[in-house]
């Protein structure tokens, strides 16, 4: 069965991720909000959008550089300045 | 004479030493985050790893062209995709089929075969969708894609900053967040049925 959404609604879920994004003006985000608030599939789909986000999020940014890396990094920092002092 | 003091030469400029100092300070502590976005880039540690490292050597040699005061973190993640991009097409030029290069009419068949997103009722899917899950179907997308859905869902960049990244317009922008999104969405909600974490039947209405 294929969703048939009224133009209200498809207007709104075009416009859904730069909602989130928060790329909308005030005025465009109001009123994708009103309709939220008195839109329950719509509301649905954005909390299925926000969930998906953070679990996104989640799960890349877990990242740690090794500390071999971070090594690495600071070693090519501090080979260009070598100070010896005399003991 | 009141004229005011020329801020740039109010103070005694910096010494080569002070600005190294600011540069290990400053863009060090973005040494995790780089590190995270090159694995999704490269797709494997190794290569992740000599990115970075190249990156961090690039912005260090032309850390007195980045103006103070302006986006430090934009500017270390224009670098390390430039040299992304550079190392990226070096390695395209070698035989190799890691499945990186996908054709557009791949990408198109992709598209029309995306199924139906999840729905709230099946939200508790993705509290038992595992971190592999979402990093396999990250690394699925077409570089392009994953470089801007990465910008956009995890580094939290704004369309215009995401757009200066990747040395695009803003339309180009929002068009491979808006197919790279569509996809991975895809994706995790098939991943979610294929694995029965969506009960059976939710579905079906």
């Amino acid at each position: 069965m294929t969703e048939r959404l009224p133009d209200d609604c498809s207007e709104v879920l075009d416009h859904l991720y730069a909602f989130h994004d928060h790329e909308l003006s005030a005025e465009e985000a109001d009123q994708i909000r009103q309709h939220l608030m008195a839109c329950e599939p719509c509301l649905d789909r954005f909390q299925v959008e926000d969930a998906l986000r953070t679990l996104i999020r989640k799960c890349c940014s877990q990242a740690r550089a090794p500390e071999s890396l971070r090594v690495r990094v600071t070693a090519s920092f501090s080979r260009t300045v070598i100070i010896t002092e005399p003991e | 004479m009141n004229l005011p003091a020329n801020p740039t030469l109010a103070e005694a400029p910096e010494t080569e030493a002070e600005r190294n100092a600011r540069f290990e300070r400053d863009a060090l502590g973005y040494l995790d985050q780089l590190y995270g976005a090159a694995l999704r880039m490269t797709r494997n540690p190794a290569d992740a790893e000599d990115l970075v490292q190249e990156t961090f050597a690039k912005a260090y040699a032309s850390f007195a062209q980045f103006t103070p005061g302006t986006n430090l973190k934009a500017w270390l993640y224009r670098i390390l995709t430039n040299t992304f991009i550079n190392s990226y097409r070096k390695k395209q030029r070698q035989p190799q089929s890691s499945g990186a290069e996908v054709e557009d009419w791949q990408l198109a068949r992709a598209e029309s075969h995306t199924s139906a997103g999840l729905r709230s009722a099946e939200m508790e899917a993705l509290d038992r969708m595992p971190d592999s899950a979402v990093t396999d179907a990250m690394n699925e997308l077409a570089p392009d894609f994953r470089l801007a859905v990465y910008l956009a869902d995890v580094e939290g960049f704004a369309y215009k900053e995401i757009a200066e990244i990747m040395g695009t317009p803003i339309g180009t922008v929002m068009s491979r967040l808006n197919r790279g999104r569509n996809q991975l969405r895809a994706k995790l909600a098939d991943f979610a049925r294929e694995h029965g974490l969506v009960p059976s039947g939710a579905d079906d209405d």
